[in-house]
């Protein structure tokens, strides 16, 4: 079954997983919303790439893109790629894509009781997951959806697999989801918000259980995310998306002690954090994320940014590097950000 | 329009997508631009702007206008009396003297078509007005109330609708005999618990929501709760109810006048005529006699259907 | 699961009991079938003679209590025009009624529910614009007129026997059943496919078909599965109600067309007085319906896993 479509992982050095300059843009009633403008990363195997923004901020419409779930029309790619292993996912035709899906590019949602088929067994739907991509029996794949809700902690899996999803709590499910997300051992992993809809204690568990099986099988783990505090211990890489462009990427370090774009300085003061030594006001973020119909002239942050200037205006600020080769922001006033920063968190 | 794209009309697929995370509403309307309106004008000229969009429910509205006008003048633009014979000129075909011809006692069709209209809408909104009347109130006793006052209603509601609508119709005016009037009450009697059953779901459904807990937390009286808060969002789907049940009276009367049960022999109804027509008149070439009647009625129901139907659409734009 | 059964069908009993009762106190007590009316004049010895032998000189009460225990036995009386046994009239006229509902629900539920899939996964297409508009028309037109349409247009064309017929005339049951089918399905059928479009349209925006597409399924599957199952929920609800309802009886499409069901059956008694005969149709009639329903109560809690908890 995974044949046809099976990606040669053996191939020429490029990334697992790389989206390069991608553009979405959907045609609506009221202008072409930009949902995706220009957004570039790649993650491999292994590695927890967080993608961290505002709801609008387009996020959540890369990770759809990525599995070919955006419909088109409305939806338009006027630029941009996403290539698994060096093979255009956009420009592979839809059957090729769909053997992909769940086989080697997997993903879990946020709310895990409407993502799961109400009227349908837990263990059916795993199982289902197993059957579409590999040949085998329905006794088999049932035996390893049970081996599976087992590996993901789920207490009493022989029970479970007949239970129907209400009957599973919150991080329950969210578990489940992951068992049958990982059913075929992926490549990648994308996790939209797999956190946001729990108790913040399951969350904790929910993120160390993906962090344990990330381990066990060196998946890719791209999480997106609107909440700095989850990424904070688990990511390797991160992204700051904005109205639908990157204004910020590094390492984890890298955003969360030396942050060089105003929107992510603004996301940190709205963050209680534990690591600093000076205790200060929590200032959140003024405003609303704009319309992705009519983005702001220039950097689009500007009409929230305590740092706006005049120079903000003309022109789009561009990703380029500051201090060091991973660290990269789209700010005209960086350097401003940087001190403001510095004065924030105190002698460091 | 283009300033203030209205935000329940693009629920296209590329909305779903953008809206990511449970804190947005996929309804709510940017920023700034509901704004400054006044709520109660704002909301009624809001769902009439979207009536006025659908042209099937602007035209069914029109004809509604112009049959409730023609109903009322009916006395003087009636070219004849409808019950007049004139044996001298039975099977007139269309035109002349008689633009819709004659029946097989001589009677002018069009003037007969028009006292059936008068007949048709005094029943239709006599019926609806009678069990908007009895169904509303008795469902929302149930629904606010629960409990006892629920289970005896909705146990009345479902003996009555395990009847049949028309045979039970029909049962009812041959116990009572003849007329408009017993035409009436049957129909009400039939028609009450769809009604009932409709405000009493509704009422079931905001009896627990947030804003009735928040009333109910100041201290406000049942009263005040059912009449102020519940009622004006309970009554829409009844509102819509309303005009579909003049539509369904109107079809009944005219099935027991076909069947020969409901309003006296001779009485120009629509289904009496149709009945006539078919059934007693089978001269090749008279097709008209059955033709117009029927015309009739399909004009007045659809017309009230279009109505109903455009008024759900501009009532909740989620629901098409 | 079988608590709901249980409680379920107790309130079925209740109501066709209920049901029944008025039903007997409307035709036996308040219309008396013996009494004289405008020309028919009856002498109070002979009322007194025929109520004795019928049994109606009795209490209401015992007269029901009679009644119902008659029925058990399938005992359902007799007619009172030509003295013939009530059961062996409606052992001809039920397999005609029968034999009409059952086609009629297979046109609804075959169109009914492809044209609402079809208009809902190709929405806003061509199809989409055609299913409303015909369904539009078809729940406004009354589904008597368009009886007397058929009737008046197309039967005695093509297979379609001819109404009024002569009595000597006889049509097989297939070409018979046709018309009066086709009538009673198209209102149903129309309200199914709306039902059926916007149910769908409402599931396939969940999260869970988004889960499945991105599971690797086929859209053939997510759409005949995954949505499929959940859409069918409220329509099965209103195909189970209307399968009630026209086994009850189609009053009006029988009479129209003159089919030798128990709808023109009854009507015939409602114009005769035949009390013995309408008490034996409407009864049947409400146990039709309030077993369908009950039925679908039960079906329904067995397709929604959620309800059957509770």
């Amino acid at each position: 079954m995974t044949g046809a479509a099976d990606i040669d992982l053996e191939g020429p050095p490029s990334a697992l997983l790389e989206v390069r300059d991608l553009r979405v843009h959907f045609k609506t009633d009221y202008g072409v919303v930009k949902a995706v403008d220009g957004v570039s990363w790649s993650v491999n195997e292994g590695e927890t790439l967080a993608i961290v923004g505002e709801s609008g901020s387009g996020k959540s419409v890369s990770a759809m893109t990525i599995l070919g779930l955006v419909p088109s029309p409305p939806a338009t790619f006027p630029s941009g790629d996403v290539f698994l292993r060096g093979r255009s996912l956009l420009k592979m035709p839809e059957k090729q894509q769909r053997k992909l899906r769940g086989s080697q590019i997997a993903m879990i949602f946020q709310d895990p009781l409407t993502a799961l088929n109400p009227v349908f067994k837990v263990g059916d739907q795993i199982a289902e997951m197993v059957r579409v991509h590999q040949d085998v029996s329905k006794h088999v794949a049932k035996k390893r959806a049970l081996d599976l809700l087992g590996e993901v902690g789920i207490p009493n899996p022989a029970v479970r697999l007949n239970q129907y999803p209400h009957e599973f709590s919150g991080g329950m499910r969210q578990r489940a989801m992951i068992a049958m997300a990982l059913a075929n051992d992926p490549h990648v992993l994308l996790a939209d918000e797999p956190t946001t809809a729990l108790d913040v204690t399951v969350q904790a568990q929910i993120m160390a259980l993906l962090e344990k099986l990330q381990d066990d099988r060196n998946t890719a783990i791209v999480l997106i995310t609107h909440d700095l505090g989850v990424v904070a211990s688990y990511a390797d890489r991160i992204n700051v998306m904005y109205a639908g462009r990157i204004v910020e990427s590094g390492t984890a370090d890298e955003i969360f002690y030396s942050p060089r774009h105003a929107y992510t300085y603004g996301l940190l003061s709205s963050l209680p954090r534990m690591d600093q030594q000076r205790q200060q006001r929590l200032q959140p973020i003024k405003g609303i994320p704009p319309s992705l119909a009519r983005v702001p002239q220039g950097c689009p942050f500007h009409p929230r940014c305590t740092f706006a200037t005049e120079a903000c205006l003309p022109e789009v600020p561009s990703l380029v590097s500051v201090d060091g080769e991973t660290h990269r922001a789209a700010c005209v006033h960086s350097d401003r950000v940087a001190m403001a920063f510095e004065d924030r968190v105190g002698a460091k | 329009m283009t300033t203030t794209p209205d935000p329940a009309d693009t629920t296209t697929s590329a909305q779903s997508v953008i809206v990511e995370s449970a804190h947005a509403d996929p309804f709510a309307p940017p920023e700034g631009e509901t704004k400054g309106k006044t709520k109660a004008r704002g909301q009624l000229a809001d769902i009439w702007r979207r009536f006025k969009r659908n042209k099937l429910a602007m035209v069914g509205l029109v004809v509604v206008g112009i049959l409730i006008v023609l109903a009322l003048v009916q006395p003087f633009i009636s070219p004849y009396d409808p019950y007049d014979q004139n044996l001298l000129n039975t099977l007139a075909s269309p035109g002349g003297d008689h633009i819709m011809g004659t029946d097989a006692l001589g009677r002018d069709l069009y003037s007969g078509l028009l006292y059936g209209l008068k007949l048709a809408l005094l029943v239709g909104v006599s019926t609806m007005l009678g069990s908007m009347f009895v169904g509303v109130a008795l469902g929302a006793l149930a629904g606010y109330r629960g409990r006892f006052s629920d289970g005896i209603i909705m146990r009345v509601t479902d003996i009555f609708l395990a009847f049949p609508y028309l045979i039970g119709a029909l049962l009812v005016v041959r116990t009572f005999g003849s007329g408009v009037t017993q035409v009436i009450i049957a129909l009400v009697v039939l028609g009450w618990p769809t009604a009932a059953r409709l405000m009493r779901g509704q009422m079931l459904a905001l009896r627990e929501s947030e804003y009735v807990e928040a009333a109910r937390s100041i201290g406000a009286s049942d009263w005040r709760i059912v009449t102020r808060h519940i009622m004006p969002n309970a009554i829409q789907p009844v509102f819509i109810y309303s005009f579909t049940s003049i539509g369904v009276a109107v079809v009944a009367m005219a099935s027991l006048a076909y069947l020969g049960v409901g309003v006296p022999p001779d009485t120009p109804e629509w289904g009496r005529l149709i009945n006539q027509g078919i059934e007693q008149v089978q001269v090749p070439g008279k097709d008209y006699l059955w033709i117009f009647p029927s015309l009739a009625i399909c004009i007045t129901t659809l017309a009230f259907a279009f109505v109903a139907d455009g008024l759900r659409d501009a009532l909740d734009p989620k629901l098409r | 699961m079988g608590k709901f059964v249980i409680r379920r069908a107790a309130q079925a009993i209740m109501v066709v009991i209920a049901a029944t009762m008025l039903l007997f106190l409307g035709l036996f007590v308040l219309g008396d079938p013996f009494a004289s009316t405008g020309d028919k004049v009856v002498p109070p010895a002979t009322q007194a003679i025929l109520r004795e032998k019928f049994g109606m000189d009795q209490s209401v009460p015992m007269q029901y209590l009679t009644y119902l225990g008659n029925l058990f036995t399938g005992d359902l009386g007799i007619d009172l025009n030509q003295r013939r046994p009530v059961a062996d009239m409606l052992g001809v006229a039920l397999p005609n009624s029968a034999r009409l509902a059952l086609i009629a629900i297979i046109i609804d539920i075959v169109i009914g529910v492809a044209a609402g899939i079809i208009a809902a996964v190709w929405r806003y297409s061509v199809w989409d614009v055609l299913v409303t508009i015909l369904t539009t028309l078809a729940i406004g037109l009354p589904t008597f007129v368009i009886g007397v349409w058929l009737r008046q247009t197309v039967s005695g064309f093509w297979i379609f026997p001819q109404v009024p017929r002569t009595f000597t005339e006889l049509a097989p049951w297939y070409t018979e059943v046709l018309l009066p089918a086709f009538t009673l399905a198209i209102v149903d059928a129309a309200f199914i496919a709306r039902l059926m479009r916007g149910s769908m349209l409402e599931v396939l925006r969940a999260d869970y078909i988004r889960t499945a597409r991105a599971k690797g399924l086929g859209e053939r599957t997510v759409i005949m599965k995954h949505a499929f199952r959940n859409s069918i929920i409220p329509v099965v609800t209103y195909i189970g109600i209307s399968i009630g309802v026209l086994l009850g009886g189609a009053i009006i499409t029988e009479t129209i067309f003159q089919y030798n069901g128990i709808g023109f059956l009854l009507y015939r008694s409602i114009l005769q007085q035949n009390q013995p005969v309408i008490m034996a149709i409407v009864t049947y009639a409400v146990l039709a319906y309030v077993a369908l329903s009950m039925i679908v109560d039960i079906l329904y809690a067995y397709l929604d896993p959620r309800i059957r908890l509770s």
